[in-house]
């Protein structure tokens, strides 16, 4: 193996991972407070894929500008979701939850199909690459982790040092305990899903100006959330972002190595062999 | 009581035999086998997650498995369809031994996500692994049967899987995964082998959607890995069974009977929105009747046995 | 009265920083009632963990007729004759009274254990909620179904644990009662609870644990006078 080799799958892995890792963040940080599992997730990357898609194909805007449309849209339709459908399930068992965002989710691709069609479309914003010392950093995967890791590194300052963030790590710690604290749970769940679907959002507009967009794209998504977020740990922070380096890595190396198609898999393969090898992810604890 | 069930079966099974047999209204007869093949879906759901209480969101795995294996044989080594179609039964079961072991040591969440996953693996490998697979391509199967054959066989395997439940439910088998959905440390200190049960739970409730499998890639005519490990059917399996009652002989038949009609009729009439209109239907039932209607039968027949205090 | 019929040697569990047995040893002879106490935290239901095989032990043994039980499989030590109830109750919840009983995997098969499962109902006044879901009985109710459940393992041996917590005076007297009539019939029992009247006016031994440790070990008015189970418990 070339060392120009290992370096280039290591860039590529690194810059991919960020991604993954802000947008594994919103699906952690929603099972962390709600103990739901989030399947439209990638579904809600969808979205903000198609919202980065209208507001610069059609509407001429710079594609990075759009993510400031899209971040508080994919907020609005979080809270909407968990106010009047998720908040109804929250405590029940994992099944009832699996199959609310599942239907939320095929809702959203429904209406997607509708609007857009089933086309592949595609957000053209910058290309080529740049070379330094014999590796290729791709442009738009290069603003694309940079954009990543400074939402990722924003939502991991609010939910360390703001007011708001705290209540909701607490929450996520312990229920009861924030309640007799005086936390209000309900709109810490609020923000929260509101919060963890923003980042899918904030995801998708980036992955657009990466790669062709569809409708029914999402479920792909959750699954490579799913993989990053079980590798972290469920319900851990830092472990998402970790996890999500170590997908991109395991992805670019397999790319590179084997093959693109074996590289499609290997979050599938990943997530299998670490929930049989430690269901409690890298960062998790084990819970009784 | 018993003996008015056993008549309405017998009057129920007659009447959709006679039917079977006489009607030549093709879209009734495949209404009629898409409609007995949810319910033998619905039914193995049932006996491994409505009993147990470990959500398989994956169990498409074993209808897919079933599917190739079946057409493999049939299509490369010229098998007949029958011993084809219990083929595909074997090779689920098989895959429910081998994932079982160590898959249900997972709980909650991670036992949900784990099956998910190892479906969508299922779909990549029939993808990838082209020399048996055929990839995306696909595999052409001649009709092993005439559309009234399936019928008959499937409503067969959907007897079979009533059979099955019913056998599940009567034993004391059924009632010790029903203690283990409950409390399974409890469970295991009464003398239960939890993982014994789970797994062979999990092995009974892979045979039938195999067995399905391959006599749905027949009837279609065709597979490929995409339409086949679709997660869609998985959801089917899962909202029927909780439509009609987790658990109970009659809830996954009645789901997939209404359910079935339901999409059908959705189908038809709204083949642009029907996704959404299911998703929305999804929703209402998760939000507004968890317990389905069996577990609004089961606790008035309950209150009536309990004497008020 | 003959040999030990639980020999439990050494034994040593930890979670995470916490040492929550550290190599306690004693015997229970057959036949006998002996009591477990000791401060909250002591490692008592830990303990009952270990010995039922809930919890893996990280070192030392337990044995039972004369066999070693550690490292078995908490059904497999069920089905030897170790029955337990639980601090809080473990219950089928939607399962009725008959069916919590129906569901354990003991000695007794099909309509034998149906028959035994209306006795011991009947025996605990359970009959008028024989079909009642677990979940909707009172606080006494469970507690006796969880007796009673434990009884159709056939048990050898029968661990309690805090059986006499937050019941009445009345109920209290007749799970006393329940608990004589298993002695009486070579059943041996082991019985957590802080009720010091109850331990004292029960037990033929008591063995008290406090850190994990076994600090002291005799018969009941012994024990009552021990200068460190006095520390132990008001010490400090």
């Amino acid at each position: 193996m070339s060392p120009a080799l290992l370096a280039q799958g290591l860039v590529t892995g690194v810059l991919l991972g960020g991604v993954y890792a802000l947008v594994a963040l919103g699906l952690t940080l929603i099972f962390g407070v709600m103990r739901v599992i989030n399947v439209a997730h990638g579904t809600l990357l969808m979205v903000g894929a198609y919202v980065t898609f209208t507001a610069a194909n059609g509407l001429g805007m710079n594609p990075l500008a759009s993510l400031l449309v899209s971040a508080p849209l994919l907020f609005l339709l979080g809270v909407l979701v968990q106010r009047f459908v998720v908040e109804r399930v929250v405590g029940a068992p994992e099944l009832q939850g699996l199959l609310v965002t599942f239907g939320v989710s095929i809702i959203l691709i429904n209406l997607a199909l509708r609007v857009f069609k089933p086309d592949i479309r595609a957000v053209t914003y910058l290309s080529g690459s740049l070379t330094l010392g014999g590796v290729a950093f791709s442009v738009p995967r290069l603003i694309a982790f940079a954009v990543a890791v400074a939402a990722t590194a924003a939502a991991m300052l609010f939910l360390k040092r703001s007011r708001l963030g705290k209540a909701i790590r607490a929450t996520a710690q312990n229920q009861t305990v924030a309640v007799v604290c005086g936390v209000d749970v309900k709109r810490i769940r609020l923000v929260a899903f509101g919060l963890g679907a923003a980042l899918a959002g904030v995801g998708g507009s980036l992955i657009s100006i990466m790669y062709a967009i569809y409708p029914e794209m999402g479920s792909l998504y959750t699954l490579k959330a799913f993989c990053v977020v079980v590798l972290g740990g469920l319900g851990s922070y830092l472990g998402a972002l970790l996890g999500g380096v170590i997908l991109g890595l395991a992805e670019s190396f397999t790319g590179l190595y084997v093959g693109t198609q074996a590289a499609e898999a290997v979050a599938y393969l990943l997530l299998v062999a670490v929930l049989l090898v430690r269901p409690q992810g890298l960062l998790g604890e084990r819970r009784q | 009581m018993k003996g008015r069930a056993a008549v309405a079966t017998i009057v129920v099974l007659a009447a959709l035999g006679a039917f079977g047999a006489t009607t030549e209204n093709t879209y009734y007869l495949s209404v009629g086998y898409s409609i007995f093949l949810y319910v033998a879906l619905a039914s193995s759901w049932n006996v491994m997650s409505g009993f147990t209480g470990y959500t398989s969101f994956g169990h498409v795995a074993f209808y897919g498995v079933g599917a190739y294996t079946a057409a493999i044989l049939m299509f490369d080594h010229f098998w007949s369809w029958a011993p084809a179609f219990l083929a595909g039964g074997l090779a689920a079961a098989l895959l429910a031994a081998v994932i079982g072991w160590p898959c249900l040591r997972l709980k909650g969440p991670y036992f949900a996500i784990s099956m998910l996953g190892i479906a969508e693996v299922l779909r990549i490998v029939g993808l990838t692994w082209e020399s048996v697979t055929y990839g995306g391509t696909g595999i052409p199967l001649l009709s092993a049967l005439s559309l009234r054959g399936f019928y008959f066989l499937m409503g067969g395997v959907a007897l079979a899987a009533v059979g099955v439940t019913l056998a599940v439910s009567r034993t004391r088998f059924g009632l010790r995964l029903l203690a283990l959905r409950e409390d399974e440390v409890g469970a295991e200190t009464m003398g239960i082998n939890t993982t014994a049960h789970k797994l062979a739970a999990f092995v009974l409730s892979a045979v039938i959607p195999g067995i399905a499998g391959g006599i749905d890639a027949s009837r279609v005519g065709f597979i490929e890995p995409i339409s086949t490990f679709n997660v869609f059917i998985t959801i089917q399996m899962i909202i029927m069974t909780m439509f009609g009652g987790r658990a109970t002989v009659l809830g996954p038949v009645i789901g997939a009977v209404v359910l079935s009609v339901v999409r059908e009729a959705l189908w038809a009439r709204y083949p642009y929105d029907y996704q959404a209109l299911f998703g929305v239907l999804i929703i209402a039932l998760v939000l507004f009747m968890p317990e389905g209607v069996m577990g609004v039968v089961q606790a008035r027949r309950r209150a009536a046995k309990v004497p008020a205090p | 009265m003959s040999g030990p019929i639980l020999e439990v040697r050494e034994v040593r569990k930890r979670f995470g920083g916490l040492q929550a047995l550290a190599g306690p040893s004693f015997d229970v002879p057959e036949g006998t009632i002996v009591g477990l106490i000791g401060p909250n935290g002591s490692g008592k239901s830990t303990l009952f963990d270990c010995i039922t095989g809930t919890e893996r032990l990280d070192g030392g043994e337990v044995r039972f007729a004369g066999r070693r039980i550690s490292g078995l499989a908490p059904y497999q030590i069920a089905r030897r004759g170790v029955g337990r109830t639980f601090q809080l109750n473990r219950l089928f919840g939607r399962l009725s009274v008959l069916e919590n009983l129906l569901a354990v995997r003991g000695p007794l098969e099909g309509g034998r254990a149906e028959a035994r499962a209306h006795e011991l109902i009947e025996l605990v006044g359970l009959t008028r909620v024989t079909h009642e879901l677990a979940a909707n009985l009172s606080y006494g109710q469970s507690k006796l179904l969880e007796f009673i459940r434990a009884l159709m393992l056939d048990p050898v041996l029968v661990l309690l644990d805090e059986p006499a917590a937050g019941v009445n005076p009345t109920l209290l007297e007749r799970i006393v009662g329940y608990i004589r009539g298993l002695r009486d019939r070579g059943v041996t029992v082991l019985v957590v609870e802080h009720n010091m009247g109850f331990i004292m006016g029960l037990c033929d031994q008591v063995v008290v644990l406090d850190h994990g440790e076994k600090i002291a070990e005799g018969p009941p008015r012994q024990i009552r006078e021990d200068e460190r189970v006095i520390e132990a418990y008001f010490g400090r």
